[in-house]
Order: C-alpha cells, then structure tokens, then sequence
C-alpha cells in the first residue's frame, strides 16, 4: 500500500496546529491497520522549519515545501496547489487534513485540482481491505455514520479530539522538497491583521470548555465563565443566544450556526441545550450542567446536572479549584 | 343531478404552496406578537384599534386583497383568506379589519370601471383609507332588495335618503359603498345601485354605535343618509345593476367570514388544548380524562373540516366555478357553526375559568356567534345551498 | 452589483426527522426542507450589498431535486431576484467532488461580481464545496467572512476573515467567491409584499446536458465517496442530578472532574 500523508497544519506565527499532531497519531494508527503503509508529513508554508520539526516528532517522514507567498496571503488554495503537485508526482493514497477553517479550505481546493473524494469530519478513523473507514457524527449528533472512499483513496479531515497527540517513539527525518509547476490559481492577499479584543483561547481544539448561555444574564456574567475556564485550564464558549446579544464574540459560538467541538469537558452554564446548541457540543466526553431548570434539554444528555443558580454554583466550584490548586 | 363543480380540475397536489404557507406564517408571528396581546383590552374599552390598523398596513396586510397596478399585492382570495384566519385566531375583530376591506372593495372590482379603481384602490391598498359595505337596513337584513335608501338623479349628483343599520367600520370608514334604490318600479333584483360615498360629507350622519355581544373593538353604525349628493361618476356599473353587484360581493367575501370562523376555532381549540395539558385534577392532566380528550378531539376535526373547505371553496371561487355561491354559502354555514360548538366546548374545558375574562374563550364565544349571522345568516346560507341544488323554483 | 448565492435546501435541522435512507443517502422525504442556516446569512448579505448599490441582482444557484423550488421561494421572498436550479435525476447521490464541478460548470453560464456561499451545511457539512468551486472556476477564494465590503469603483473586495486571534483582512479583485459566516447578520423574516412577489419570480433549470456533463461521472454511479454503515450513538450514561446547596453541588463537580482526570 502506498502512503499516508497528513496536512501539517501552520498557525499564523509559523507554528504547527494541535490538531495536526493529533490527525499525525491517527495516521500512524491508521498505518498499522493498513499493512504498513508509509506516513509522511507534508508541510507547506513561508517558514515551515519550525512546524517541519514539531510534525516530525509524530511521523517517520515529513517533506517540506518553503512557499513564500503563504506569509501575506490565504494559504488554503496556495497549499493545495502545491499539495497536488506534490500528489501528482508521489501518489498517496490517502491525504488527512485538519477539519477546522483552513483544514477544509485547504481540502475543498485539493479536492477539486485533484479530483479525489473527500471523507469529511471523521471523528475516528480504521483501516479495513478497502481502504479507511472514517467514522461521522451526522444530523446533529443522531446518527453515527461510518464512510469509505471510493478505491480506497482520496482525503480526509479529521475533527479535533479525534485522539489524543502521542509522539513516535523515535523522530522522523525531514527532507526539502520543490513540486513543480506554476501557482495558477488566484492569490489572496492578506492587508491586515486584526486581533479582536479580548480574544480569547480558541475553542476549536480546547481540551476543556466552559460555556454560558442566555442564563448568563450579561456580558459581565461571562466574567465567572472565563474565571472558570482559567482555574480549569480551558476555553471560553458560548449559545448563540449569548453572541446574539454582544456578550461575547461569535469566534466563541458553539452548535449549528458556529463551531463543533469534543472536549474532553463541558461544563455548560445556564445553558438549556435547545437543537441548535446540542448539534455543536454533544460529542463531549464529560458534559456537567448547572441550570435552574432541572427539566431543561440537557439534563438528557448531561453526565451530572447541578439544579441551581449559576453564579452561586459557579463561585463554589472556583472556590473549590482554586483551594486544590493553591 | 348533482351541481357541476370544477372539483375534478383543481391543479396540483391538494396542499398549500410554499409561498401561501410563508404567508399564513408571516402573518401569525406578527398576529402572535402584536395583536394577541391586545385583544383583551380591545373587547374590554370596544374602542376600533387604531394602532392594529396601522400595524395591518405597515406590514402590508390591507393590501393583500388588491391589484399590482393600485399598489397592492394582488393575493387571490384564498391569500385573504389565510391572513384573515391568522388574525382572527389572535383577535376577531382585528380580523375583521382586512375581512371588511375585501368586503368594501368587492363592489368595485366588480361593478367598478378601470378609473374607479384607480381613483380609490390606491389608498385603499395602503390602509391610509377605509372602505365599509352599507347594504342592510333596519327592514331589509336577509330580504335585500326590500331596501328602502332612495338615491335620485339630480343633474351630475345623486341625492341619496334614507338609513343604514348593522353596518361593519361604517363609523371609521372614509368610504361606503351605499346601494339604494333608483328605480322603485323596476322588477327587484333591478331597483338598487351602488354608489361610493366619500365621507364625511354634507347630510351624512353616523346616527349610533351599537353594544353588541362580541366582536367589540369593531364599530358596527347606523347611518343616516339626509340629501346627500354624490357624483354620477360614483356610480358603480349602470343603474339596477345594485342587487347583482351585492349578490357578486357575497359570494366571493362570506369566505372572509368563514377565515373569521376558522380562526376564532383554532384560536379557543390551542388555549383549551393548552389548558387540558396543564390543568391537574384527580391527580392527572384533565386532557387525559377521555371525556375531555374527546372533545378536544372533535375540536380539531371540527375546525380542520371547516378550514379545508374554506380552502377549497376559495380555490373554486377564484377559478370562476359557475357555483361559486354555493361553495360560499357551504363555506360559511360550515364554519361558522363549528366556531359556535368549538368555542362553547372551549369554556367547557376550561369549567370557571373559562366563563372569567381571565382566559380569552368567553370572549371566542362571543366572537363567535357573529359568524352565524352576518353576511347572510346561517338560515340564508341554506336557502343559496338547497337553490344551487334543487335549482330555481317553478 | 450582481451577487450569485450558492443555497442548499437541507432538512430542517429544528424538525429532528433527518435520517438516511436505506441506501445510505440522505432521505428527504421524512423532514420539511429549508434553506441552509448559513446560506441564509450570505443571502442577507448579498441582499443588502446589491441594496446598497441601488442597482443590480441576487440570482440564487441550488443543485437540488426537482421539488428545490418551494424551498427556493422563500429567499426569492426575502428578496433575491431570480434563481437557476441545477436538476436532474442522475444527480442524487453526489458526493462533493461532482457538486463541486456541477455548480462550478452553472456559474460558467452566469455573469456576476460576487459568489458568496455559507460555510457549510447543517446536513453534510464537509466545508468543501465552496473553495472547490472557487478553484474549478479559478476564483479568488475569500472563506469564513465577517463582513463583507466590495468596492464596486475599484472593482475590489474587502473580507474580514473569522482567525482564532481575530481577523485577517483579505482583499481581492472581482469576481471573487466568498464563505459567509452568522457573524455577517440575520436574514430577514420575508414580508408581505416579498412573499406575494416571489410568486412571479423566475426559477431557470439548468439539466447535466444543458452544462455538458456526462452522467454516469456524477451522483451515485460516480461517488467517490460511500456510507458504508450507520448506527445510532451509544447512549449516554443516566444522568446524575445533584440538588444540593451550592457548597455541596460543588464538592460533586469537583469530585466528578477528579475522577475523570479532568483536573
């Protein structure tokens, strides 16, 4: 079997994403349960040294494009011309990317130059005979899904939390590759960037997030949230009721109309779980609810569900983090 | 024989379009949100709800019932239909606001020549005028053409005498459409003429407002008509053309009443549905209890009845079906009757409360017992059934 | 200002009757359809550009069954002017890649400043769709939108991209086609006067043959992709109310979160 590659994902400051350390573990597992195949890193980018040397903690092999243009410009369709140049002359079977924002740019624009299939939004992943079967949650969490590519080859975004990051246990080599050909696609430059104010931790990857809902009361509520997500070493997410009214910005909306997450914990505040919310947040591993209505949605798929007022609750259980930890 | 009905060539899957359930849902979260909360002060001051009639027009609900060319929405009847339905289900008498602006109208889309609709649809259309339909008389209320308003040709004018009683908005209204007599010789259905009066105006009086049982927040006036000109080019169609014209009118507005009927039912069949799902005795909901479920049941059966032939009555209507008044007529009589039993089961359901005001079925029971008399009583809507049946008499 | 919209009629995601049918598609058949969530903001969007303009159109672009066009009434309610539906049996059943080049041929056969499309759907969701289309069409591809602003004189646009720190401002000449986010605003509830003119409106077909596309290369005979099981999840474990006062309720989440490592 031919090889496995994996989309070495670079944050803005050059570094390599999380959740490409945890689609590389998955590629190594996946591997193993195809006969062997070969992995190897691929990273493209301005200055991709630095990420080139963090993925190869995770892959035997790991080859690097320098691109300049990915410093000032929306990298997705500058690396996936480059990527299916590279795919062109190596052939991979199977291409993992990240299925976050620029995970999915990048395998959209890939897809189309290449005309492979996409698996997308695989909260798991196994080799079988005919190539991975990629494992879904779809319809808002209803339904588990498993898929496979046609021939067994095409691309796959992973969803973060899929697994945990787990180095190899011996470094991979790394080795400066230069595909051919023109960039022909349109770039995009980038003028500026801005940091929003008060940004906060992203929740794309977050391990432990604490969220507020309408229940919150006001933007000065989510001051106790953001407290609780600091002691727990977590992000900050919010209903879209909560964003709708200015609280907190949309970057931090979790459920249909903003980002599905799987943290490890979920500790929702004041949160009903109406449909809309649920779809974004139910695949949490641990969900604990503080809610004054012990009726409300999520005490149906809720692990513990704490009936009370949320900035009583929440000031307790701060209290009790801070003592363990001071 | 059976009547001939177009029923075998009705298009379509028998279901509503998309565009007529994005209408009827328009206008119920507007109805919800903006009528629902005042219908029990408007029954309780029956004072007409000036600020509901700006809301109707705002969101151009007034202008369903008229054409493109005059600044209207062009709905077919059918369109009327479902937003006075959703209104009515919040609030009757707001209901009643786009159900007697179509009934008004009617004479002239009928009789009306292309300048006459020009000259008042526009701002009809826009709610910034209000048409009324002054037909009955103290005397002729079923018997219509024993009407006894007189209007004589007098050089360019007509000079109408005479009164008008039980008629819908005649006190709010900037125009009415007056029939009365022009020729006390003629055989009957040729004596009346309808005229649109521009009011206020010299010898027009709004001679009382009458306290009626329901439908409060809607003025219903006697007018008196003493000398009043009004000019030939008011005319509507020819002189004697004033029977056929009302008659026309009829037919197409009693499914507006209908709409009415079906609204208060569906109104009163979810606060009774609402109320069984809450109310505990004997330790369990009351909806449970069978005696109560099943009148729930019937209800809705009742009132879904009702509101699929008023569907497909406007359906035929607008199809120009040759029995348009029988289709009215089954429309109304249908309706209204289930909107009296379903609003009466309503209170039952809900025992004290519902004779209190604490709850709004007293007032569906009270709106509801108009639907069973106006535009034609429900005794009149038979009389057009067995005729469209047996046919004219010999 | 002419402005395409990519919408996807989805099941109601509210109605919770989505399911697979048999066959491992999509059953349309058990669940009202609407618009898409998030093409519904870029429609508010493309709406309120062309408005600003004063001039122009919002021509609506679906690859969907036969019956799309009910759905597709209602953003012709909101406002847009016109839509073209890609339909054809041999469709049902495609994977992204033959969505992709199908929309990507439709555009070929439109003229326009602008392409903006939702994210992503709440029924597939892949995310892959629009930069696909972008590419095929060799469009400069915008994603995850904030705002909006297009310079029509200097024939420019201007995006706010969604980053996790923040924006990046992306710029770029038209025709572009851009990914649209809720953070662009709330679609309008269609008014009176929408719904009744959206009953004239038009809704142009387009077939496979009308874009020179050969049929066995799309829809379920050339799926690159298959669902090859489902089940539904595992069910959660029963789930613990605590009702005891703050200080206590607190000792148990605490104590929950030690259990499972979480702290």
């Amino acid at each position: 079997m031919a090889g496995i590659w994996v989309h070495g994902e670079l944050a803005a400051d050059g570094s390599l994403a999380k959740l490409s350390t945890e689609v590389a573990t998955l590629a190594r597992s996946l591997a193993g349960e195809s006969g062997g195949a070969e992995v190897t890193g691929i990273v493209i980018g301005a200055d991709p040294a630095g990420g080139a040397a963090e993925l190869a903690r995770f892959v035997p092999r790991v080859l690097v494009v320098t691109e300049p243009s990915t410093v000032d410009h929306a990298a997705g369709t500058i690396v996936a011309q480059r990527l299916a140049a590279l795919i062109e002359e190596r052939d991979p079977d199977i291409v993992l990317a990240g299925a976050g924002p620029e995970g999915r740019d990048l395998a959209g624009a890939l897809s189309a130059l290449t005309g492979r299939g996409v698996l997308a939004n695989a909260i798991a992943l196994r080799g079988s005979p005919d190539g991975p079967i990629a494992t879904h949650s779809v319809f808002g969490g209803k339904l588990i899904t498993e898929s496979a590519l046609t021939g067994g080859r095409g691309i796959v975004t992973v969803r973060p939390n899929a697994v945990t990051a787990e180095a190899a246990d011996s470094p991979g080599s790394i080795e400066t590759v230069a595909p051919a050909g023109e960039l022909t696609q349109p770039a995009v430059p980038i003028i500026d960037r801005i940091e929003a104010q008060g940004a906060a931790a992203s929740i794309d990857d977050a391990r432990i997030i604490v969220a507020g809902g309408r229940g919150v009361g006001g933007p000065e509520g989510f001051g106790l949230i953001a407290d609780l997500a600091e002691a727990l070493g977590g992000a900050v997410g919010a209903t879209r009721a909560a964003v709708d009214s200015g609280w907190i910005p949309y970057s931090q909306q979790i459920g249909q109309t903003g980002k599905i997450v799987k943290p490890q914990l979920y500790l929702a505040m004041g949160i009903s779980g109406a449909i809309q919310h649920k779809v974004g947040m139910q695949t949490a591993s641990t969900i604990i609810a503080v809610n004054r209505d012990p009726d409300a949605p999520i005490a149906d798929f809720a692990d513990m569900v704490v009936v009370g007022d949320l900035v009583e609750v929440g000031q307790a259980i701060l209290a009790q983090l801070r003592e363990r930890s001071g | 024989m059976p009547p001939v009905t177009t029923a075998n060539r009705a298009p379509g899957p028998f279901r509503l379009t998309e565009e007529h359930e994005m209408l009827r849902d328009a206008v119920r979260v507007l109805a919800d949100e903006r009528v629902a909360p005042r219908a029990a002060a408007i029954d309780q001051t029956a004072e007409f709800p000036e600020d509901l009639r700006s809301l109707l027009a705002d969101h151009d609900i007034l202008a369903l019932p008229f054409p493109e060319e005059h600044g209207g929405l062009g709905g077919e009847l059918l369109s009327v239909c479902l937003a006075v339905e959703q209104l009515s289900r919040a609030c009757a008498t707001t209901g009643l606001i786009l159900a007697v602006q179509e009934l008004g109208s009617l004479p002239i889309t009928i009789g009306g020549s292309a300048e006459q609709q020009a000259r008042w649809f526009p701002k009809l259309a826009s709610g910034e005028q209000l048409i009324a339909f002054a037909l009955t008389e103290a005397e002729a209320g079923s018997d219509v053409a024993a009407a006894r308003t007189r209007a004589v040709r007098d050089g360019e004018d007509y000079v109408i005498d005479g009164a008008k009683r039980f008629i819908s908005h005649g006190s709010v209204a900037d125009l009415l459409v007056v029939f009365a007599v022009t020729d006390p010789e003629a055989e009957r259905h040729r004596r009346l003429s309808a005229f649109v009066l521009e009011v206020p105006t010299d010898g027009f009086a709004v001679t009382r407002i009458e306290h009626k049982m329901g439908l409060r927040g809607s003025p219903t006036a006697e007018l008196a008509f003493d000398k009043v000109r009004v000019p030939a080019a008011n005319l509507l169609g020819a002189e004697g053309d004033g029977f056929d014209i009302a008659m026309r009118t009829l037919d197409r507005s009693r499914p507006g009443i209908a709409a009415q009927a079906v609204g208060i039912a569906q109104g009163a069949l979810e606060v009774a549905t609402a109320y069984a799902r809450d109310r505990k005795q004997f330790g369990q909901r009351i909806g449970d209890f069978q005696m109560i479920g099943a009148m729930l049941a019937d209800m809705d059966a009742g009132t879904e009845a009702a509101r699929q032939l008023l569907y497909k009555a406007c359906v035929e209507i607008d199809a120009g079906a040759p029995d348009a008044s029988r289709w009215s007529a089954l429309c109304k009589l249908v309706a209204g009757d289930n909107a009296m039993r379903v609003t009466t089961d309503a209170v039952q359901v809900l025992g004290g409360y519902g004779y209190i005001d604490e709850f709004p079925v007293e007032r569906m029971m009270r709106d509801a017992k108009i639907t069973q008399l106006y535009e034609g009583t429900q005794q009149i809507q038979r009389l057009v059934i067995a005729r469209a049946l047996l046919g004219k008499g010999g | 200002m002419r402005i395409v919209v990519l919408t996807k009629p989805v099941p109601d995601p509210a109605s919770g009757g989505e399911r697979l049918g048999a066959d491992g598609r999509l059953d349309r058949t058990n669940s009202p359809a609407v618009v898409n969530g998030n093409d519904e903001y870029v429609l508010e969007k493309a709406l309120k550009l062309v408005e600003a303009a004063g001039e122009g159109e919002v021509i609506l672009l679906t690859m969907a069954p036969a019956t799309a066009p009910e759905t597709m009434r209602k953003a012709l309610a909101m406002g847009a002017t016109r839509g073209v539906l890609v339909t054809d049996p041999p469709i049902g059943g495609s994977c992204t890649v033959a969505t992709t080049r199908i929309l990507a041929a439709a555009l070929k056969t439109l003229e326009f400043d602008l392409v903006l499309a939702g994210v992503d759907t709440s029924d597939g969701g892949a995310g892959v769709v629009a930069p696909g289309v972008a590419a095929l069409a060799g469009l400069p591809y915008l994603s995850y939108a904030a705002s909006i602003e297009p310079d029509a004189a200097a024939g420019k646009v201007r995006v706010n991209r969604i980053t996790p720190s923040g924006y990046d401002v992306l710029e770029a000449p038209m025709p572009a086609l851009i990914s649209g986010t809720q953070a662009l605003g709330e679609p309008r509830y269609p008014s009176l006067k929408g719904i009744m003119a959206a009953r004239n409106k038009e809704i142009t077909t387009l077939t496979l043959a009308d874009l020179g596309i050969d049929a066995g290369t799309v829809g379920t005979a050339g799926a690159t992709t298959k669902v090859v099981d489902s089940r539904a999840p595992e069910p959660r474990a029963a789930t613990r109310v605590v009702r005891e006062e703050p200080d206590e309720a607190a000792r148990q989440v605490v104590a929950l979160l030690a259990e499972r490592r979480l702290i």
